[in-house]
């Protein structure tokens, strides 16, 4: 048999490999925590690579029957949720050593793949498959250091999880009873909005089902809590990429599948986004706990990402007057661009702002306050712990859309496409936000930078530090350096919008 | 002629920026040097400017986010130049007379040399994606400068400080948003560049007055409140009471210069294109600012938000000769923004002084310290004199040609200013000097004494600016007249100056 067909998703069976042999050698050798972390980032990069090989696809590939398909914005999410759970797992080396490793590593390449096959996914069946596959490893990592504190978060996130996923999946039945297939393509050709109620109710269950996974308001509960209890760096998981995974399904879902009630879904999307980012971060400037802030911060972030739909729903099909570049890009498309610049940059700083929240917890828990994210262990933190502080400052700079940083690039994008699409209150609504995060973000610096130590000099543990220094490297870069993530962006937006 | 040479000015006080912040005690060395260069440089730029140019000079160009036109373009003209070298000067002056610093001298050093980044390059800037990008970064040194080195309630101050600019800030880049996505390039692409977009506003097809109304409100509440004009004042007393001394001469001398930059550079080409409304509200605003401004310094009991709220009448000044249209009141405001760029230096080192000599800066507690302290006491009556508008100074000059030029197109305004202002602001500066330094000295400051050389240093080489510019303001105004004549006329690009 020839699999070279099969080239551009190596990554996925790489990793899916990786994952099984890692939960085997783990149960016959003892001890092998760190090798198993070793050998996970090492097949991580090794994906990296396999994926990154692959980036730049002119036309989609197919596979499975066309229920997979390998285009530039899929490889774009893939890049999104290998690199964030790199980062994790490099995080994790300094953690999770001893007994279990092997099974806290293997869970992460499990989600990784899920989300993989998410972002690849145009068939309800296969994206469903991915989406719990990913789900599920997550409420195992969820509840990995087994405190009580983790058990009430894992509990929470399962259950919340498993009726959005059953709304999900009732939506898709739904669609499948009407358009009679699976495939998003078809259902997009099926003219379903003929079918009126169900048609709408089936959009009703679906943007349900996403926006749990999205988390945002009114869906957005178990987040704060889940983000809170569950093991630091497992949350950097969660708000940086199983959230994306959402804003992957949900951008082939109704992007491909459901343009046809692209009024209806506009306008749910523009009141949950400016629901989300409004009550995001007013709910972040009460907390005093950072995890929690982060989570709040998180929500809000999800509302600007939103906006995407909004400007891809309202601006769908107006011609561009804009040639970017000597390249024309409609409103929709930039509107989208904007999204995924943002989906990028997010996941970079949450990831480095959950793991320095790893890095504090793990310093701190012995003599400080009791609840080791409680902000005021955070007080003087750039005399106790430098390079974690100084990490954090740019990564809540970059949160609260300071250039030149890529929070800044992602938020400068979406909300001129809002301007472009001639969505003004939204832009202005999302800029206000934006002033409004500063509230929380500047108290966590202030903290941080303007406050007397809480205690002594601590030692940051290393792997901890080398993923920090990795994220903020990354989030300059992108700020300094737009220009081919802005192309690459606009390539990936052309997939679900071509002109 | 150095090539490069804005790039290498703004260069040399970033790296200087990271070497200060790992060098420890010896941060003030490297911060002196880091702040040298680029006064050498600006000053090596003095002499090759020419000020009978319209163009852009020492311009350098560079594609940087070609997809969505963004470009590195720095230049610098009659509006721009003379705040570089303010700012250079400024900047060195500041490093020098904090150089007794002792906590965390690393970081302060180096915060003010990102200051100093900052600034110089909203000043050079000719790209709006660059200039917010400078002009937000401006926003941090300061926030922690405030924040680490400031008063009792300095967490409160940055913050407010922070939020309220970045707002204002953030209304600004919609608007910059909407030139961008209003006009489009005979190709089909769009641009940043601030030239092109500018001198395209004054196309009605293009930019018809009702939305050029909306566009030009968002950017104007932008510079408006970086100025701070009344009434978005309200940060400025907050963030210079709670300020260390080096922070609120930073803040008053080169941030506030910051909104008038925009005035001139942004602002005044619109202008002639928006509703007529327009100027009758700035000059309201104007006027507003330098009344109530001095009436507030008039009341204060400290003697450093008396100097706060006289940087807010000051300012009004540059508003109103800006917004009159005339050609000797915007070349005045422009001056108006240099002078008061190196008077207010004074007042507020001055400010600090008594502070950290004395221990208190309000002025019924104090008394007499001229007796004790006699330089500062000369120097700081210079720069009181200065800040007045004593014939002979700078500030005099600046403020006569905004007056003079003003009463040509807005004679009411004019007179309300020349009635109510005048005899205010002689009044609050005089008062605060005769209480605070002259009268029987009090017991309890018999043991006060001059402060050190280094901070007299400073101070006097401004008050000898302030002579040099007050008795040949053509040193300076030499640059800015063509600039105003130029600031009248329809925007030149880059590109039909030959320059790019």
């Amino acid at each position: 048999m020839d699999f070279s067909h099969y080239a551009p998703l190596w990554g996925e069976a790489l990793l899916t490999v990786l994952a099984v042999l890692i939960v085997l050698l783990g149960s016959l050798m003892k001890n092998s925590g760190k090798l198993m972390g070793y050998l996970s980032a090492a097949g991580l990069i090794a994906a990296l690579g396999l994926v990154g090989s692959n980036l730049m696809i002119a036309k989609p590939t197919l596979f499975f029957f066309d229920t997979i398909s390998v285009d530039a914005l899929s490889q774009f999410f893939k890049v999104v949720f290998l690199v964030v759970s790199l980062l994790v797992v490099i995080a994790s080396l300094s953690k999770y050593t001893g007994k279990g490793a092997d099974e806290y590593f293997a869970l992460l390449l499990f989600a990784t793949v899920g989300m993989m096959v998410v972002a690849s996914s145009i068939d309800l069946i296969t994206l469903f498959v991915g989406f719990e596959l990913a789900s599920l490893s997550t409420y195992a990592l969820a509840a990995f250091d087994k405190s009580r504190k983790n058990l009430e978060a894992a509990m929470k996130y399962f259950i919340f999880g498993s009726v959005s996923s059953a709304f999900m999946l009732f939506g898709f039945s739904l669609l499948y009873g009407m358009a009679g297939s699976t495939k998003l393509t078809v259902i997009a050709s099926a003219t379903i909005a003929n079918f009126g109620p169900a048609a709408l109710i089936a959009l009703l269950f679906v943007i349900a089902g996403f926006a749990f996974k999205m988390a945002l308001v009114p869906f957005h509960m178990w987040a704060p809590d889940t983000y809170e209890g569950a093991p630091p760096l497992v949350s950097a998981m969660l708000a940086a990429g199983s959230k994306k995974m959402g804003f992957a399904a949900a951008f082939r879902v109704l992007l491909v599948a459901l343009m046809a009630l692209r009024m209806e879904w506009y306008l749910a999307f523009a009141i949950l986004a400016a629901i989300t980012m409004t009550l995001g971060n007013l709910a972040a400037c009460w907390q005093n706990n950072v995890r929690r802030i982060l989570a709040y911060s998180s929500i809000a972030q999800a509302g600007y990402i939103a906006i995407g739909f909004v400007v891809v729903g309202k601006a769908y099909g107006l011609a561009p007057t804009t040639a970017f570049n000597g390249i024309p890009i409609s409103p929709a498309q930039l509107g989208l661009a904007g999204a995924l610049l943002l989906i990028l940059g997010h996941a970079l700083m949450k990831t480095g702002a959950f793991i320095g929240t790893a890095q504090v917890a793990s310093m701190v828990s012995k003599n400080d306050a009791n609840d080791p994210d409680d902000i005021s262990n955070y007080a003087g933190l750039v005399s106790r712990a430098p390079v974690t502080a100084l990490c954090m400052l740019i990564f809540m700079f970059a949160l609260a859309g300071i250039p030149p940083t890529a929070g800044y690039f992602g938020k400068f994008v979406l909300f001129s496409s809002a301007i472009y699409s001639g969505l003004v209150w939204l832009a202005v609504l999302a800029i206000l936000n934006s002033a409004l995060s500063l509230v929380y973000y500047l108290r966590i610096i202030s903290y941080m930078f303007l406050k007397e130590p809480a205690g002594p000099k601590m030692a940051e543990p290393k792997g901890y530090v080398v993923a920090l220094v990795l994220t903020t490297i990354a989030v300059l870069y992108i700020g300094l350096f737009p220009q081919a993530f802005f192309d690459w962006a606009v390539q990936a937006a052309a997939v679900l919008l071509p002109q | 002629m150095i090539s490069n040479a804005i790039s290498l000015m703004i260069a040399i006080p970033l790296l200087g920026a990271a070497v200060s912040f790992f060098a420890g005690s010896k941060a003030k060395f490297v911060a002196l040097i880091a702040s040298l260069i680029p006064l050498a440089l600006s000053l090596q730029m003095y002499m090759e400017f020419d000020k009978t140019s319209k163009m852009m000079q020492f311009v350098e160009s560079y594609n940087w986010v070609p997809s969505i036109g963004v470009k590195y373009t720095v230049g610098v003209d009659g509006i721009g130049f003379p705040l570089v070298l303010l700012s250079t000067i400024v900047s060195i002056l500041v490093i020098i007379y904090s150089w007794g610093e002792t906590k965390k001298p690393n970081q302060y050093f180096a915060l003010l040399l990102l200051n100093e980044v900052g600034v110089l390059g909203v000043f050079t800037s000719l790209d709006f994606f660059l200039f917010y990008i400078y002009w937000e970064i401006v926003l941090i040194p300061m926030f922690f400068l405030i924040g680490s080195w400031g008063g009792p309630r300095r967490d409160y101050a940055a913050i407010k400080f922070f939020i309220y600019t970045h707002v204002a800030s953030l209304v600004m880049l919609l608007a910059i948003f909407a030139l961008y996505f209003t006009y489009q390039m005979p190709d089909g692409s769009r641009t940043f560049d601030m030239l092109t977009l500018l001198k395209a506003t004054a196309d009605k097809n293009i930019f018809p007055t009702s939305l050029l109304n909306i566009i030009f409100a968002g950017l104007l509440l932008g510079f408006l409140v970086k100025m701070p004009a009344f009434p978005f004042h309200t940060w400025l007393p907050d963030a210079h009471v709670e300020a260390p001394t080096a922070g609120s001469v930073v803040l008053a001398a080169l941030l506030l210069k910051m909104g008038g930059y925009g005035l001139f550079r942004i602002i005044l080409p619109i202008l002639p294109h928006v509703d007529k409304a327009f100027v009758t509200i700035i000059a309201i605003i104007a006027v507003l600012s330098i009344i109530y401004g001095a009436f507030l310094a008039l009341a204060q009991k400290d003697i450093k938000k008396l100097v706060a709220y006289s940087s807010v009448s000051h300012m009004g000044f540059v508003t109103l000769g800006a917004v009159a249209f005339t050609t000797m009141s915007i070349q005045g405001a422009m001056f108006q923004q240099f002078s008061h760029g190196i008077i207010t230096c004074v007042l507020f080192m001055s400010a600090g002084t008594i502070q950290h000599v004395v221990g208190t800066r309000v002025i019924a507690d104090l008394g007499g310290l001229a007796d004790r302290m006699p330089k500062f006491a000369v120097i700081m009556m210079a720069g009181f004199m200065a800040s007045l508008g004593l014939p002979g100074m700078s500030g005099f000059v600046a403020e006569f040609m905004v007056l003079t030029g003003s009463f040509a197109t807005l004679p009411t305004y004019t007179m309300i200013v020349v009635f109510l202002s005048i005899v205010t602001t002689a009044a609050y500066h005089l008062w605060a000097m005769q209480k605070a330094m002259f009268g029987p000295i009090l017991k309890k400051y018999m043991n006060v004494h001059d402060p050190h050389a280094y901070e007299l240093f400073s101070m006097s080489m401004i008050i000898v600016l302030t002579l040099i510019f007050g008795l040949q303001p053509g040193l300076i105004t030499g640059m800015m007249g063509t600039a105003a004549t130029q600031v009248m006329q329809p925007v030149m690009t880059l590109s039909q100056m030959g320059v790019i």
